[in-house]
């Protein structure tokens, strides 16, 4: 049996480092993703070379949104993942709806982040208190809640309050106002991942959440705030998107899966312990363009959801192996105590 | 639990295996109380279904969903976690309701392909080392991407023969339970029985051992994915064989369903454990939750919140027992 050391599992490598010095940033990726789908839409559709970033940036916002709470909670480490957020969303349309009715469109917004923060703490008494595994904890969360849909459904044919139409429609210099408040959030965000006793938490957390514990951090509160910020943002972008769109039963259901994908494609490790916030707004902005794109070429949905799937395995196969990083948290301590030999070529089985 | 089968062990019998597993609290004793309950529940509401007829009627739902749920403990007990079973067992509908009865040899490369894709997803898993849960969620919409390529909206015919056998009614006893026992037994010999069910439990629950054992890792996980892969071809089948059509949608709650099942069963998330039994009881439970709630005519927008807030609560009750077992 050999003893040497291969590849400790705590240290990380945030970008690449070239040899001039300059960090690759790990939103690196999906910029270029970004330029090349933008290309392509020109050279499908030539003259109006803008007209497809302004379009991708009054939709890329809600996506956005919901990617930076789940960026949150994949950043918890693995095994961490919400899988509500679609739901969430399609129920906080009709919530913004209802309540903006009666005590106007701010309030309506208002409501609907908190509806998502409500059906949050349902998974993350779930989880903390039933113990149970969070995807399985959110999934029966996102089951309640579509019930809480389906009712609200029923109950409520109000349209979203003009004002917030005229809002979320709202253009500054051909930038939309959605954009630029997201942006903000983004900002926020990222700086509290810097800077915050909470944002540094959510990151030791995921890297380690024994060592988090050892030093002291309450990974039970740090674990609620991350899955409530990714349901009240949810929430929020329901809301939102209730007068961006309309309200409809299955409004946020592709925004399940899409905002995983972002955060993949965006450079925040699967695996939890690095989130990169930058990175939501440029694998956003990819999907959006790439959906226009494949509209524009006339693809079928069922062809769009190929891709889609397809992309998302590829990009976690090529992050993963750029980033070395374990299968999941039990594996990887295990691996971490256990396996000392490196991976032998072995043909008999 | 043992990891590889060494030369010279014996076996214990098995009613010492028996005895033993009911002194220890054998952890599908929860679902199996879980079911009788639901049962109850189910004749006093209707006593009808005590009969061959109703038990066909009322266990008919869980025939596929057992033969997922032993997939999906297949997978699990390597430590992986299968996100895209729902829409596979959909689209392997609609490859029964289209292109099997169409052109026969098309279908069968088809579902062949499935399972080669499956392989190739375990191949990845291991020797990338990517998480299963991302990797399968991406792998649920190419399916039912091909699936709403296949068949838009819900239709099509399945085949004579698959049509035949959702529809054979032995004498005597309830086909259902004919099935289940079949699915059960099946998922028994890989799991329990056969050697290659100790590599599976193994490679869940102490690879580095394994691989020392002269096993290749790459290869049980591909085994561990193929198997299931197959499982859930004949769920697939079987739900078509059944409805008679396909539909990429009919069994999207699949996916929760079967994980819960295993879970109910006393199965685990880290890997390790492989309890076919305690699966079968977890689905069958789950599977006449869902009839249940129909039959108590419970207003359609709140069934899904009674399935998820059931699945949480018999979840729940297995912390409980857990706690109080040890």
């Amino acid at each position: 049996m050999s003893t040497d050391l291969t590849s400790p599992p705590a240290t990380r490598v945030i970008g690449g480092r070239t040899s001039l010095g300059i960090t690759w940033p790990a939103w690196g990726w999906s910029l270029i993703g970004v330029l090349a789908v933008w290309a392509l839409i020109i050279i499908a559709r030539p003259g109006t070379p803008f007209e497809p970033i302004a379009q991708a940036l009054s939709l890329a916002p809600f996506l956005v949104l919901v990617a930076l709470g789940q960026m949150l909670v994949i950043t918890l480490g693995p095994g961490n993942i919400d899988v509500s957020v679609g739901t969430i969303i399609s129920m906080a349309s009709y919530v913004s709806v209802a309540v903006g009715a009666s005590a106007g469109p701010l309030a309506g917004v208002v409501a609907a982040a908190g509806a998502g923060a409500v059906a949050a703490l349902c998974s993350v008494l779930a989880i903390l208190l039933l113990r149970v595994p969070p995807i399985i904890a959110t999934l029966a969360t996102s089951l309640i809640v579509s019930s809480a849909t389906l009712l609200l459904a029923d109950a409520s044919r109000n349209a979203a309050d003009a004002s917030l139409r005229v809002f979320v429609n709202a253009k500054v210099l051909g930038i939309p106002v959605i954009a630029i408040v997201v942006l903000a959030i983004t900002v926020v965000i990222a700086l509290m991942l810097k800077r915050t006793r909470f944002g540094l938490s959510v990151v030791a957390v995921g890297q380690s959440a024994r060592a988090a514990e050892r030093a002291g951090i309450r990974v039970w509160a740090i674990t609620a705030l991350a899955y409530i910020a990714s349901g009240t943002f949810a929430g929020l972008t329901g809301g939102l998107l209730a007068a961006f769109i309309s309200p409809s039963t299955v409004l946020g259901t592709s925004y399940m899966l899409d905002s995983i994908a972002v955060v993949v494609i965006g450079g925040t490790l699967i695996s939890g312990g690095r989130a990169v916030p930058a990175g939501a707004w440029t694998g956003a902005l990819f999907f959006v363009l790439l959906s226009g794109l494949l509209n524009l070429v006339g693809w079928s949905i069922g062809a769009q959801n190929i891709l889609k799937g397809v992309l998302v395995v590829a990009v976690v196969i090529v992050s993963a192996t750029a980033a070395g990083t374990g299968r999941s948290s039990l594996a990887r301590l295990r691996e971490s105590f256990t396996s000392r030999t490196i991976k032998k070529e072995k043909n008999n089985g | 639990m043992t990891t590889t089968a060494p030369t010279r062990y014996v076996r214990p019998a098995l009613t010492t295996r028996a005895l033993t597993s009911v002194l220890h609290g054998s952890p599908a004793l929860l679902s199996l109380t879980a079911l009788v309950v639901v049962f109850a529940i189910s004749i006093a509401n209707q006593p009808g279904i005590l009969s061959v007829t109703g038990l066909t009627l009322m266990l008919m739902s869980a025939v596929p969903l057992v033969f997922a749920a032993q997939a999906q403990m297949l997978i699990m007990s390597v430590g992986d976690i299968d996100l895209g079973i729902g829409a596979l067992i959909g689209l392997v509908t609609v490859i029964a309701a289209t292109l099997l009865n169409e052109s026969p040899v098309l279908g069968i490369a088809m579902l062949l392909a499935i399972v080669v894709v499956y392989a190739l997803l375990g191949l990845i898993v291991q020797k990338r080392k990517v998480p299963s849960i991302i990797v399968t969620l991406g792998m649920s919409f190419v399916w039912l991407g091909v699936g709403l390529q296949i068949l838009p909206t819900p239709g099509g015919a399945t085949p004579e023969w698959l049509t035949a056998i959702g529809r054979w009614r032995p004498e005597g006893i309830p086909a259902p339970i004919v099935f289940i026992v079949i699915a059960t037994a099946v998922g028994w010999y890989l799991s329990r029985q056969s050697r290659m069910g100790s590599r599976l439990r193994a490679l869940g629950s102490n690879p580095a051992t394994l691989e020392k054992a002269g096993w290749s890792l790459v290869q049980t996980r591909v085994l561990a994915y193929v198997l299931a892969a197959i499982l859930i071809v004949i769920s697939g089948l079987l739900l078509a064989s059944q409805t008679r059509s396909g539909d990429i949608n009919s069994a999207s709650n699949f996916t929760l369903m079967t994980i819960a099942a295993v879970v109910l069963g006393g199965g685990n998330f880290s890997g390790g454990r492989a309890l076919p039994i305690g699966a079968t009881l977890g689905a069958v439970t789950l599977g006449l939750i869902t009839v249940l709630l129909s039959l108590m005519s419970l207003s359609s927008s709140l069934q899904s919140a009674a399935q998820g807030a059931i699945v949480l609560a018999v979840l729940a009750g297995r912390i409980i027992t857990e706690r109080f077992a040890r």
